[in-house]
């Protein structure tokens, strides 16, 4: 009889108890390894630390790895090796995210309009291959792409000496430059579309899926040629979808890691193509001067969320349809 | 006559009726589009034409003039000295990037599915608050929490294991908010009725959610194995000893080795990328489905 009639509330109990069991621990375990991280991320920026002195006290923060304040924060406006090699950084990796973006979009964008264009076999096709890449291990990447740009046996340069000229020194010629952007910059520039585009051309192909064929369909009726329904139909209705890319994007591209280490050799020639999260990985882990890391880090952090916002404010969307 | 005669017609009005159709239709501008995508396609192909015809090619045709990108003898050597190179324990790189993977994948499913299954269908105290903290933390770049991340590995000491490959990546973020978003799409009526049958909550989650997830857990479980396959910087970081080793720092240390042999490189890379190639033609519909539904990579 008591089980045929539960108390009142029971259910509810029970769907708490299952709940609170269930997400605790998980809850419990990736806060561990995120806000721990985080928070111990933000404290050692006013350290001096590294793993490899015995600090004493609480983390291992003291004695030989001695608190110094906003030191290490000066230190990267500071005229010295570090902070330099830190500016030189952070403006690399400004110039490659700067010139991605408005490269990505110019690519991927036709591309997907065009792709949408013809029948959906061939579509599929087409969107199968160019998404290929997005797959492939960026190491593999790295060392397909450092072949094909190789001075002796690379195709560029056999091709390029085929046809009688004189080849490149693709990724360690530190002086030519075009446009002002050095020679081994724009060859991971153009690796890193060939890597990623993928991404942002399905992405767009579903955005222009969504686009009701009404307003094609009058705009026709209209009289409009191809570019002025691009340009006042297409274009203004892909804007959330625009603003996803371009905030993914430009996140992605501040991040990218492997081709500056494999492909150009950890940010060479002469650092022409050292970036902030290479910056980030030879000072923690070769030189274990992890403090000093750590605040590059949050500079990179905040940039990242600066530039993000600014973004979604830009572009923010304000209609629906 | 007429048996010579009406092959002829067949064939006239198979050639005929196809280009006439489109023919009608066929512009300049038709064509320019498919000789942009033309190009695009050379543009994606020629690295992996590139790559897989070089790991066949002999030593001495690499450096050829004119360059050949199929080779004009087909040759397994640089296959064959990866195989047989006592210091390159292929069999072995291969298994801890299966292990890694594969227990990556496993939990990430499982604590997605479950976590998504609380934060959509329970109530309680807290809620808004707990997963507005798992949408900030997938706001954190891996890259800013890495120094912090490696120095919790050490205080645990599990750095130079795959355990230490493993043990950060059980839970994700971004699958618990991806499931959360695909079990609120599956009716509270079902679970209501399962539970009035007598289902405890667990069996809820195992027996009338689970079923229904199918082609959401496929989509998360290809983008975490994508993800942890490929990943580069966190083993880069975690691993020394040579034995522990996943494929993608196998493939740079063996770069580090044989630089010049361009065959040797292009074939180890065609090894460490073919298995995530051969899922991804039998899996890309889901790839791209989940791409297009979440937008994340």
């Amino acid at each position: 009889m008591a089980v045929a009639t539960p108390k009142k509330g029971s259910l509810f109990r029970r769907q708490h108890l299952f709940a609170g069991v269930t997400l605790t621990p998980i809850m419990v375990y990736m806060m561990f390894f995120t806000m721990v991280p985080m928070v111990w991320g933000i404290l050692i920026t006013f350290f001096r630390y590294s793993p490899t002195r015995a600090g004493e006290g609480f983390l291992g923060l003291g004695g030989a790895n001695p608190f110094v304040g906003i030191n290490n924060y000066l230190d990267l406006f500071a005229n010295t090796p570090t902070g330099q090699l830190f500016r030189i950084s952070l403006k690399n990796t400004l110039i490659f995210s700067l010139l991605y973006l408005p490269l990505n979009l110019i690519v991927t964008l036709p591309l997907a309009v065009l792709i949408e264009s013809v029948s959906s076999r061939i579509k599929s096709f087409f969107r199968t291959i160019y998404f290929l890449p997005t797959v492939t291990s960026a190491v593999a990447v790295s060392l397909v792409w450092g072949v094909i740009y190789h001075p002796t046996f690379g195709l560029l340069n056999l091709g390029l000496r085929a046809l009688g000229f004189n080849g490149f020194a693709w990724l360690s010629d530190p002086n030519t430059r075009v446009l002002g952007i050095p020679l081994p910059m724009i060859c991971v520039l153009i690796t890193y579309l060939w890597s990623d585009m993928g991404y942002n051309i399905v992405i767009f192909m579903a955005g222009l899926q969504g686009i009701p064929d009404v307003y094609h369909e009058a705009a026709v009726v209209d009289g409009a040629n191809a570019w002025q329904r691009f340009r006042y139909i297409t274009l203004p209705l892909l804007r959330s979808t625009l603003t996803f890319v371009m905030v993914m994007t430009m996140l992605s591209s501040w991040q990218v890691f492997v081709l500056f280490f494999v492909m150009t050799n950890r940010g060479g020639p002469a650092n022409l193509t050292r970036v902030l999260v290479l910056h980030i990985y030879e000072t923690a882990f070769r030189y274990q001067e992890m403090g000093l890391a750590a605040t590059v880090a949050m500079v990179l952090f905040l940039i990242i969320m600066i530039t993000t916002l600014i973004q979604l404010k830009l572009l923010r969307k304000d209609w629906e349809y | 006559m007429a048996v010579l005669g009406k092959p002829q017609t067949l064939l006239k009005e198979t050639t005929g009726t196809a280009p006439a159709k489109t023919g009608l239709h066929v512009t300049l501008g038709q064509v320019l589009v498919y000789l942009v995508l033309t190009v695009g396609i050379i543009y994606t192909l020629i690295p992996f034409l590139w790559m897989l015809g070089t790991s066949f090619k002999s030593a001495t045709e690499i450096v050829r003039m004119p360059p050949t990108i199929i080779p004009e003898k087909f040759t397994l050597n640089s296959y064959l000295t990866i195989f047989n190179d006592p210091r390159v324990p292929l069999g072995r790189f291969y298994m801890n990037s299966v292990i890694v993977t594969f227990s990556i994948v496993t939990m990430v499913l499982f604590t997605s599915s479950l976590a998504g299954f609380v934060f959509a269908k329970y109530q309680f105290f807290g809620k808004n608050v707990l997963f507005t903290l798992i949408l900030a933390t997938m706001m954190i770049p891996f890259q800013v929490t890495m120094i912090p991340l490696y120095l919790v590995l050490v205080r645990l000491g599990i750095t130079d294991s795959l355990l230490g490959l493993i043990v950060p990546g059980a839970t994700s973020a971004f699958g618990i908010f991806m499931m959360r978003q695909f079990i609120e799409g599956i009716p509270s009526e079902l679970i209501d009725a399962a539970r009035i049958d007598g289902a405890s909550e667990f069996g809820i989650y195992y027996r009338i959610i689970l079923p229904q997830m199918g082609s959401a857990l496929a989509t998360l479980g290809i983008f975490q194995f994508m993800g942890t396959w490929n990943d580069y910087l966190w083993p880069l970081i975690v691993i020394t000893t040579t034995e522990k080793r996943t494929l993608p720092i196998m493939l740079t240390w063996y770069n580090s080795q044989h630089g010049s042999r361009a065959d040797l490189t292009m074939a180890a890379s065609v090894l460490v990328i073919l298995p995530i190639v051969v899922i991804y033609f039998f899996f890309q519909r889901w790839i791209v489905r989940g791409i297009a539904l979440t937008g994340f990579k």
